[in-house]
């Protein structure tokens, strides 16, 4: 019952925090964190169980399945803390706004929605809680209005679209299939003709690209995740793209299975070797076009669709190292982006609502936490060893280069670096350097801000020294598709050719760490100054306004800014502008006089006795 | 296990001796370039004693830790790269063979590549605890920088790892000594390595990022005393990881220490030959330069790579 359990017990919240506000902000609150706790807790329980649960015996001939496994869980887990973590950072945050209410009742909803997705045991459960969860995202994006509304439809369109798409793949699997249920359709698909199989998988991938933020299909993601309010950002980039990546995971491995994958396509243009490519696009070009960003979210949101490129391009690559790297990857992006997202949101709620690049600066005194936090997550997206980040990106690399793909490992290495400019940017431009006269009196975080953020700080760090701890999770899932075994052990991979071992690297680290601040101590120490008392060559550096931001990169910007214009975005405008011309011409023939409307009626009429009286077709 | 330790202390005060060294030649080598005497060979010791006994300013914890972790990653990074030998045969004791690469059997070149980026990371954080413009300014452009010469590096280091089909940088070493060196097997690739050297260890014509004239030396405007000399030692190191990289990827390591450090000693001058008469480069000419001909050429290789498999 632990499935059921689960979800009534989100929707229950959902339900109930709205009127709880209503009586008392406190008790909202914390019904709200101990609900979202509660889940954490109760899925908690479940690691490593196999449950399945009929809750509808007969929905109109299908049986409605619910269904806990090692892939559910992984996913079920991830949701759970990023939703917790955030709605504990939510308490300070939306405290004085007027939608708080609204606010938590749409957050425990989309929870709900996304517990209900990875615990889905069936096609139609699965595609009910999707348009759940869609629809809730998008009374919480749209919720700041002004400019959040456009990117609430935008989202929401792009959503349909996807949504429309997997209800045709839906029908075409029951319709021909005759089953619904996850093993079964797995099943049956195995001696199903080639043709249909590329048709559900296009049909589901289309759905679940747009979901996830692919490129061509990402147009959605900068605005909706820099508009929606900061906490639900992090719930955006952290957990409900990757519903798109789960969903992905289910369709190519649990529901097609490897084998079958692997050789769909005309001759060498397989649909395997289409997605990797595409992933590695989705690699390289947002992460140079997050360099060119000023609003900070803006920046974390391309950055999330190039993160998302590495997920893609490990489980679209298919062995069981990828697969690996793929799925950690999606975990400690989750962390990582979540972790940044409610950084940028705690400097926004500070300085009144700044999050131009261009004039923040310096706020690492001020907020040491989130800056040192902050840091750890943005050197987990880069990858560097000791963080979250290292051993997933490290499995692609890997897979990529002796698996014989030099270009998609060079396209891997290049979203790296750009990673690297855009995370450096990111940090230096909010936290080091000088700070602007306009935030000199920027309160401390509070702790319900400050806990959040340190909780996954900690982990992305932890993760980072003992990877076993995700991996292990994740080869049982590898496990559950049939996937070879890695080995893993606590501190990472114990194999012949090419082991690693970062409890090593850890201690090598701390080793020459405290060797060398031990040799700093022997120096004669200096007096500790001011952060403005400097040096410039003779002449004294103004304070306040010398912080160096505004187009910290302009060299290579003007360089690469012709190159890296959003041309999709461009075309489907376009495409919704033409669209929007069709719907006007409609309209006009509603012309309002009664005259237009008997002519409408007469020439029909007159059309249909034509018809009869040529054709004779009645 | 006792190997393993030697080996570990060994590696790190090698790199520190042979840094230490190399900063003191260089200063001879451009001294003798420029018809002058130039300091004593031993002049960097004489520097960083009397910079440790100097009193240099702090601008707070960040300020202090980011030079710690810079060296302590230049250090580290050293573990992870073969510093001479040959692969001895299993049972056989390591250090008999004079094999000094520790680490290296731990996750490979995509570990050293990456722990490369600690130092200049911390330096970055480091001296963005300072409220110095100057400073900015300076690890905008090693940022930039480090973007340029890392695209043709990692294309090369990709045609190489793709060639030898293994992400092991002591097997590549070792399947260097067994057949031909790199400088053979993937020319273009070592002549785009060559080409980008300097502007990975910041020599002339790229030394755009400390650039003493213009930004007051970057990121290191803030720094002095132990904090300044605990800098001069990691540039040494950082100079000799690249090196030592280079000799291991196309050189084909060394048959034990000696002959490797004579190796890097020979990359070493060729490259103070260039820095020595060379001007500084804009941080726009650096980008369009690393990313035409060294990258060009990597390429090529890496397109030779991949249809000669």
């Amino acid at each position: 019952m632990l499935p059921v359990a689960i979800l009534v017990v989100a929707f229950a919240s959902a339900a109930l925090v709205y009127p709880a506000g209503k009586v008392h902000g406190r008790l909202r609150d914390s019904l709200a964190v101990l609900s979202t706790l509660l889940l954490v807790g109760l899925i908690g329980l479940g690691y490593g169980a196999w449950r399945e649960v009929v809750y509808v015996p007969d929905f109109l001939g299908v049986q409605l399945v619910l269904r806990l496994n090692p892939l559910a869980w992984f996913f079920a887990i991830t949701v759970a803390v990023v939703v917790s973590l955030s709605t504990i950072f939510s308490l300070s945050y939306v405290r004085h706004k007027e939608s708080a209410d609204f606010h938590y009742a749409a957050t425990l909803a989309v929870e709900g929605a996304m517990l209900g997705i990875v615990l889905a045991g069936d096609l139609l459960t699965f595609f009910i809680f999707w348009e759940l969860m869609s629809w809730s995202a998008y009374l919480l994006i749209s919720c700041n209005r002004g400019r959040a509304l456009d990117a609430g439809l935008k989202y929401i369109i792009m959503s349909l679209v996807g949504s429309c798409a997997m209800l045709i793949g839906l029908l075409a699997v029951y319709s021909s299939l005759h089953v619904l249920s996850i093993p079964l359709v797995a099943e049956r698909m195995q001696t199903a003709s080639p043709g249909f199989v590329l048709l559900v998988v296009l049909t589901f991938g289309l759905g679940f690209g747009i979901k996830s933020a692919m490129v061509p299909l990402h147009t959605w993601l900068p605005d909706a995740h820099s508009e929606a309010a900061s906490p639900f950002s992090a719930v955006l980039s952290g957990v409900l793209i990757k519903m798109g990546i789960y969903g992905f995971v289910l369709l190519m491995y649990g529901l097609v299975g490897l084998r079958l994958l692997l050789g769909l396509g005309f001759g060498w243009l397989t649909f395997s070797h289409v997605l990797c490519w595409l992933g590695a696009i989705t690699v390289v070009i947002p992460a140079f076009i997050a360099v060119l960003q000023t609003d900070a979210k803006r920046l974390l949101a391309w950055s999330s669709i190039g993160q998302i490129g590495y997920i893609i391009l490990g489980i679209g690559f298919g062995t069981s190292l990828a697969f690996a790297g793929g799925v950690f990857h999606a975990l400690n992006h989750a962390l990582c982006k979540s972790l940044l997202f409610l950084a940028v949101g705690a400097v926004e709620h500070h300085t009144g609502g700044v999050r131009d690049l261009d004039r923040l600066g310096g706020l690492a005194k001020r907020m040491p936490v989130t800056f040192a936090c902050a840091l750890i997550a943005g050197l987990g997206l880069v990858g560097v060893p000791l963080t979250g980040g290292f051993m997933p990106k490290w499995l692609i690399y890997r897979t990529l280069i002796e698996e014989g793909s030099p270009f998609l490992a060079f396209a891997a290495l290049l979203g790296t670096w750009g990673a690297i400019l855009y995370v450096y940017k990111l940090l230096h431009n909010i936290f080091l350097g000088q700070l602007p006269e306009e935030h000199r009196a920027v309160p401390r975080a509070p702790a319900s801000m400050c806990i959040p953020i340190a909780v996954l700080g900690l982990a992305i760090l932890l993760f980072g020294v003992a990877p076993g701890i995700p991996l292990r999770a994740v080869q049982s899932i590898g496990e559950v598709f049939g996937l070879a075994q890695l080995k893993v052990t606590l501190w990472g991979l114990a194999s012949d050719a090419g082991a690693l071992n970062l409890l090593n690297i850890c201690l090598a680290v701390a080793v020459a760490f405290a060797a060398v601040f031990l040799v700093m101590r022997l120096g004669a120490k200096g007096p500790r100054v001011s952060q403005e008392d400097s040096y410039a060559a003779g002449s004294a550096v103004p304070v306040g306004r010398y912080h160096y931001t505004v187009d910290f990169y302009n060299p290579l910007c003007r360089m690469i800014s012709p190159y890296l214009k959003d041309r999709v975005d461009r075309f489907y405008s376009w495409l919704a502008a033409r669209g929007g011309e069709i719907a006007d011409l409609t309209r006009r023939m509603y012309t309002g006089y009664a005259g237009t409307y008997v002519f409408y009626i007469v020439s029909f009429a007159a059309l249909l006795i034509f018809l009869q009286l040529v054709w004779r077709i009645w | 296990m006792v190997t393993q330790i030697i080996q570990i202390v060994l590696s790190p005060l090698i790199a520190l001796a042979v840094a230490v060294l190399l900063l003191g030649l260089s200063r001879q080598i451009i001294a003798r370039i420029h018809r002058r005497y130039g300091p004593p060979i031993y002049q960097p010791i004489i520097d960083i004693i009397r910079l440790m006994t100097q009193r240099g300013i702090s601008h707070g914890a960040l300020f202090e830790l980011g030079v710690v972790f810079a060296l302590a990653g230049s250090l580290v990074t050293v573990l992870f790269v073969p510093l001479g030998g040959t692969s001895a045969p299993p049972g056989a004791y390591p250090l008999a063979h004079g094999l000094l690469s520790p680490l290296s059997s731990s996750g490979g070149l995509l570990v050293v590549i990456y722990l490369m980026l600690f130092g200049p990371i911390s330096i970055a954080l480091g001296a963005g605890a300072s409220a110095n413009p100057n400073a900015s300014i300076g690890v905008s452009r090693k940022m930039l920088l480090a973007l340029a010469y890392e695209l043709p590096f990692l294309l090369v280091i990709l045609a190489v790892m793709s060639h030898y089909g293994t992400i092991s940088l002591a097997e590549i070493v070792s399947r260097q000594q067994d057949t031909a060196w790199g400088v053979v097997s993937v020319p273009l690739a070592a002549l785009a390595a060559f080409l980008i050297l300097p502007a990975m260890v910041g020599i002339r014509p790229f030394d755009l990022v400390g650039a003493p004239q213009e930004i007051a030396s970057g990121p290191l405007a803030e720094y002095g005393g132990r904090y300044l000399a605990l800098l001069t030692v990691q540039q040494g190191v950082h100079l000799f990881v690249v090196i030592a990289l280079f000799v291991d990827l196309f050189l084909g390591g060394g048959l034990n220490v000696i002959t490797f450090l004579v190796k890097v000693l020979g990359v070493f001058v060729i490259a103070e030959m260039i820095n020595a008469v060379l001007p500084r480069v804009r941080i726009e000419n650096a980008l369009k330069f690393c990313w035409t001909w060294p990258m060009g050429l990597a390429f090529l290789q890496m397109v030779v790579t991949v249809v000669s498999r």
